[in-house]
C-alpha cells in the first residue's frame, strides 16, 4: 500500500490530502484539517455581549459572515427584534463580504490553475504578455478591495467589522458615502463582468484539456436563500433532496440538528455532516441550484446561461467556481441598488435588556448556511455551537477526491496530474478551515 | 527587489487578507512564499519573514524554526504572534483540560499543551501588533520606512470630543445605549481604552462607535512596564472623566474575556519573561 499526502494552498487554512492505493486500487481518499484553536471551549464563561467581538476571530476571511450571526444569535436569545435599516446595512455587509470572497478564490485562488501558474503575483510562467499580467493582478485586486471597502463602509472596518450590534447597527450611511461607494462599484462592475468572461473561458478551455468538469454525482444541496431568489440575510435553510428538483425541505436554523447529522472524524480537526447520511453540498453551486433568479440583470443573463449551457440542477464540481463569479456580478449590482436608497432616514437599532436562555443566528455567509447557537446563563456563555458551510461540503469533499483519484491512478502507475487535480477539487470547494475547526 | 515570505500559524488568516489589501507591494516587493495566495510549499531565503498566528502544534513550531533560519529579519505581525491573541483564552486551566480530554485527535500534528507567542522559541527584530494590523501599517514595515509615525494613542486618531460635564455613572454594556455621535465613548460610559491603546490604525472601532478593544496592545508609556500599570491609568481616565465606581472598572477590566485580555492575554498571565523594547514595536 502507498499512502500520498498532498499539502495543499490557495486555500485558507491548514489542510492535506491523504489519498491510500494499493496498486490502481483507491482505498481511501482522506481530507484532513490540520489546524485546531477551539473556540467553542475558550468563549465559554466569557460574557455574552463580548461575543460579536470575539467570534469574528474564528476567520479573518469569513470574520463579516460571523459577527452579523452573533449578533443574531444574541438578538434570539433577547428577544429583539432589529428595524429594518440595521437589515438592510447588516445586507450590505454581507454582500461586501461576498464580493470580497469570491474576488479572492475566482482570481487569486483558482485562476492560477487555469494559467498553469503557483500564483497570481507570478504570472512569468503564463501565456500572458506583461501587459496582461499586470493587468489581471491589478483587477483583481481593485474588485476584491471593493467589497473589502464596502465592509469598512457598512461595518466599520474590513476584517473584524464592529458595526453591528445587538439590536441593530451603530449608524447609518449618510448619502455623500453612500455616492462615493456607488462611484467605487460602479466603476468596477464592468472590470468584473470582463474578469468573469475571461475565467469562464478560461475553465472551459481546462474542462476541455483535462476531458472532465470532476465529480459530477448528484448531491443533495443546502443553502439559506428565498424561494426564489438569494437572501443571505435569511431565517430558513432549505435542501434540495438528491436529484428531485423542486423538493425541497425548509427549516429554521433552530431545528438543524433534526436534519443534518454532525459526525467527529479521528483523522482531522474538523467534523463532518451529512443530511440525514447523504452526501450534501453548500456554497455557490447549491445556491445557483436552489434559486430560480437572482434579480438584477447582468447577473440573471450569466445564470441564464449557465443553466442552459449546463442543466438544472448542475452538479459537476468545476461548476462551484463559475458559479461564485455569477455571484460576484449579482453582489455587485444588488449592493448598487441598496446603495441608491436611503440608508441614514431612520432609527439603526432598537434598545434591549439582555436575558438567559437560547439562541440561534443564521447568515448566508460566501461557503453556505453559517448557524451560531449559544446557551446564556448569567449572561454569560454557557454554551456555544458554531455549526460551519465548509463542514456541510466534507464529505462531498473527499468523494470528489476520490473521483479524482480514481482517474489517475492507474495500472501503468500514478498520473502526475493528480496533485493538480486535488488542488483543482479542493479549491472548487473553497473549504475555509479556520473556521471547519474553529 | 526585496524578498518576503509570510507564514501563517494558527491564527485566523486575518493578518493575510489585510495584507492583501495593501497593494502597494505587489510591484516592489517579490513576494515568494504564502500559501494562501502560492502554491510554494517550503519558505527559500528571504530578506523579511513576516509570521502570523501563534504556536499551538508541534508542526507550527517546526515550521517556526525552520523558517527563521532563512530569514534576515524576522517579523511577528499580529495579536495572536505578539501574545497569543484570542486563541490564548484556550490557556486557561479549565479550558486546557476540555482540550486534552475532547480535541486532540490522531493523525493530525499534535496540540502543544499551551499555545505559545513567536518569541517564546525564537528571536523577533520587529513586533507589528493589532488585530489585524491595517494596510498601512504592513506597507511602513515592509518599505522600512524610518519616517513613520504612528500617533502614540487610538485616542488621537479618534476624533471624538471629550466632554468635561457628561460624567456616566455606570458602565453600559458593549452593546448598549444609543451611540452619539462625535462624543467620546468614555463620556458615554463605555469601556473604551483607546487612552492607552498603541496608536497607528487610525481608529476605525471609536469612529465607528464601538468601544476600542485595545487591539493593538499598550502605548509605549506602559509597554515595558508590568500590566498593574495600565490598569491603572485606565482606571485614571475613568476617574477623571465619569463618575463609575472604579470597583466597577476593575471588575470589567479583570474579567477573563474583556478587551485587555482577550487581545493581551499570554502578556499577563503570570510568565515572568521580560517586557519587549519599545524600539522593536511599531
Amino acid at each position: 500500500m502507498a499512502t500520498l499526502t498532498f499539502p495543499l494552498s490557495r486555500i485558507e487554512g491548514h489542510a492535506q490530502v491523504v489519498i491510500e492505493v494499493r496498486g490502481s486500487e483507491v482505498l481511501s481518499a482522506h481530507f484532513q484539517a490540520t489546524e485546531f484553536r477551539g473556540f467553542e471551549y475558550l468563549v465559554r464563561g466569557g460574557p455574552a455581549e463580548q461575543m460579536p467581538v470575539i467570534v469574528p476571530r474564528i476567520c479573518g476571511v469569513c470574520s463579516t459572515a460571523h459577527h452579523v450571526a452573533s449578533v443574531k444569535t444574541l438578538e434570539d436569545v433577547f428577544g429583539v427584534t432589529p428595524p429594518p435599516l440595521a437589515a438592510t446595512i447588516r445586507e450590505l455587509l454581507l454582500l461586501g463580504q461576498l464580493i470580497q470572497n469570491q474576488a479572492t478564490s475566482l482570481f487569486i485562488f483558482t485562476m492560477p490553475d487555469r494559467l498553469g501558474v503557483d500564483s497570481l503575483f507570478d504570472l512569468e510562467d503564463s501565456d500572458l504578455t506583461d501587459l496582461q499580467q499586470t493587468a489581471m493582478t491589478t483587477r483583481a485586486l481593485q474588485v476584491r478591495q471593493a467589497g473589502t471597502h464596502l465592509i469598512s463602509l457598512a461595518g466599520g472596518q474590513f476584517i473584524h467589522p464592529i458595526k453591528a450590534v445587538i439590536g441593530g447597527v451603530t449608524s447609518g450611511i449618510t448619502d455623500e458615502a453612500a455616492a462615493e461607494m456607488r462611484e467605487e462599484l460602479t466603476q468596477v462592475l464592468p472590470v468584473a463582468t470582463q474578469l468573469v468572461d475571461d475565467y469562464w473561458a478560461a475553465s472551459l478551455a481546462m474542462a476541455e484539456r483535462l476531458g472532465t468538469w470532476g465529480d459530477d454525482q448528484p448531491a443533495c444541496y443546502i443553502a439559506s436563500v428565498g424561494a426564489e431568489k438569494p437572501n443571505y440575510y435569511g431565517d430558513v435553510l432549505r435542501v434540495m433532496g438528491c436529484g428531485e428538483r423542486g423538493m425541497c425541505t425548509i427549516f429554521p436554523a433552530r431545528e438543524y440538528a433534526e436534519y443534518l447529522e454532525v459526525e467527529e472524524s479521528d483523522y482531522s480537526y474538523a467534523h463532518q455532516t451529512s443530511y440525514r447520511g447523504n452526501v450534501m453540498r453548500a456554497n455557490s453551486l447549491a445556491r445557483v441550484n436552489l434559486v430560480q433568479r437572482l434579480g438584477t440583470p447582468k447577473a440573471d443573463a450569466y445564470l441564464s446561461h449557465f443553466h442552459e449551457t449546463f442543466g438544472m440542477p448542475a452538479h459537476a464540481i468545476l461548476l462551484f467556481d463559475l458559479a461564485r463569479g455569477i455571484e460576484l456580478v449579482y453582489a455587485l449590482e444588488r449592493s448598487l441598488e441598496i446603495l441608491g436608497g436611503p440608508l441614514d432616514h431612520e432609527d439603526t437599532d432598537v434598545a434591549y435588556t439582555p436575558r438567559d436562555g437560547e439562541g440561534y443566528g443564521l447568515v448566508e455567509a460566501p461557503r453556505g448556511p453559517l448557524i451560531h447557537h449559544y446557551r446564556v446563563e448569567d449572561g454569560k456563555i454557557a454554551q456555544a455551537e458554531f455549526i460551519i458551510p465548509t463542514v456541510h461540503n466534507l464529505l462531498a469533499i473527499e468523494r470528489a477526491l476520490r473521483v479524482a483519484a480514481e482517474r489517475y491512478v492507474t495500472p501503468a502507475g500514478v498520473n502526475m496530474e493528480l496533485e493538480n487535480a486535488v488542488g483543482r477539487v479542493v479549491r472548487a470547494f473553497d473549504p475555509c478551515i479556520a473556521c471547519a475547526t474553529h | 527587489m526585496k524578498r518576503f515570505a509570510v507564514l501563517q500559524l494558527s491564527g485566523c488568516a486575518g493578518c493575510e487578507v489585510s495584507l492583501l489589501n495593501a497593494d502597494a507591494w505587489v510591484d516592489r516587493f517579490d513576494l515568494v512564499y504564502m500559501p494562501l495566495v502560492a502554491s510554494v510549499h517550503d519558505v527559500p531565503e528571504v530578506d523579511t519573514l513576516l509570521i502570523s498566528g501563534g504556536v499551538r502544534t508541534d508542526e507550527d513550531l517546526y515550521k517556526l524554526r525552520r523558517a527563521v533560519k532563512r530569514a534576515a529579519q524576522v517579523v511577528a505581525v499580529g495579536t495572536c504572534a505578539i501574545s497569543g491573541g484570542v486563541a490564548n483564552l484556550g490557556d486557561r486551566d479549565d479550558v486546557r483540560e476540555l482540550f486534552l480530554t475532547q480535541a486532540q485527535r490522531h493523525h493530525v500534528p499534535r496540540l502543544l499543551p499551551k499555545t505559545h507567542p513567536v518569541d517564546t522559541y525564537v528571536d523577533v527584530d520587529l513586533y507589528l501588533p493589532g488585530c489585524p494590523p491595517t494596510p498601512e501599517l504592513f506597507m511602513a514595515v515592509l518599505d522600512e520606512d524610518a519616517d513613520f509615525k504612528a500617533s502614540k494613542i487610538v485616542c488621537q486618531e479618534c476624533g471624538r470630543k471629550k466632554l468635561r460635564d457628561m460624567r456616566p455613572s455606570h458602565l453600559l454594556g458593549f452593546q448598549q445605549g444609543e451611540v452619539q455621535p462625535d462624543i467620546c465613548l468614555v463620556n458615554q460610559g463605555y469601556l473604551c481604552v483607546g487612552t492607552s491603546t498603541r496608536g497607528g490604525c487610525r481608529a476605525p472601532c471609536p469612529r465607528a462607535g464601538h468601544p476600542c478593544v485595545g487591539c493593538r496592545g499598550p502605548s509605549d508609556v506602559f509597554i515595558e512596564k508590568q500590566s498593574g500599570a495600565w490598569f491603572t491609568s485606565i482606571k485614571r481616565v475613568f476617574k477623571g472623566m465619569t463618575d463609575i465606581p472604579e470597583d466597577e472598572i476593575d471588575a470589567a477590566l479583570r474579567s477573563p474575556q474583556l478587551a485587555l485580555f482577550l487581545f493581551q492575554f499570554s502578556d499577563y498571565s503570570g510568565d515572568d519573561r521580560a517586557p519587549r523594547p519599545k524600539e522593536k514595536v511599531l
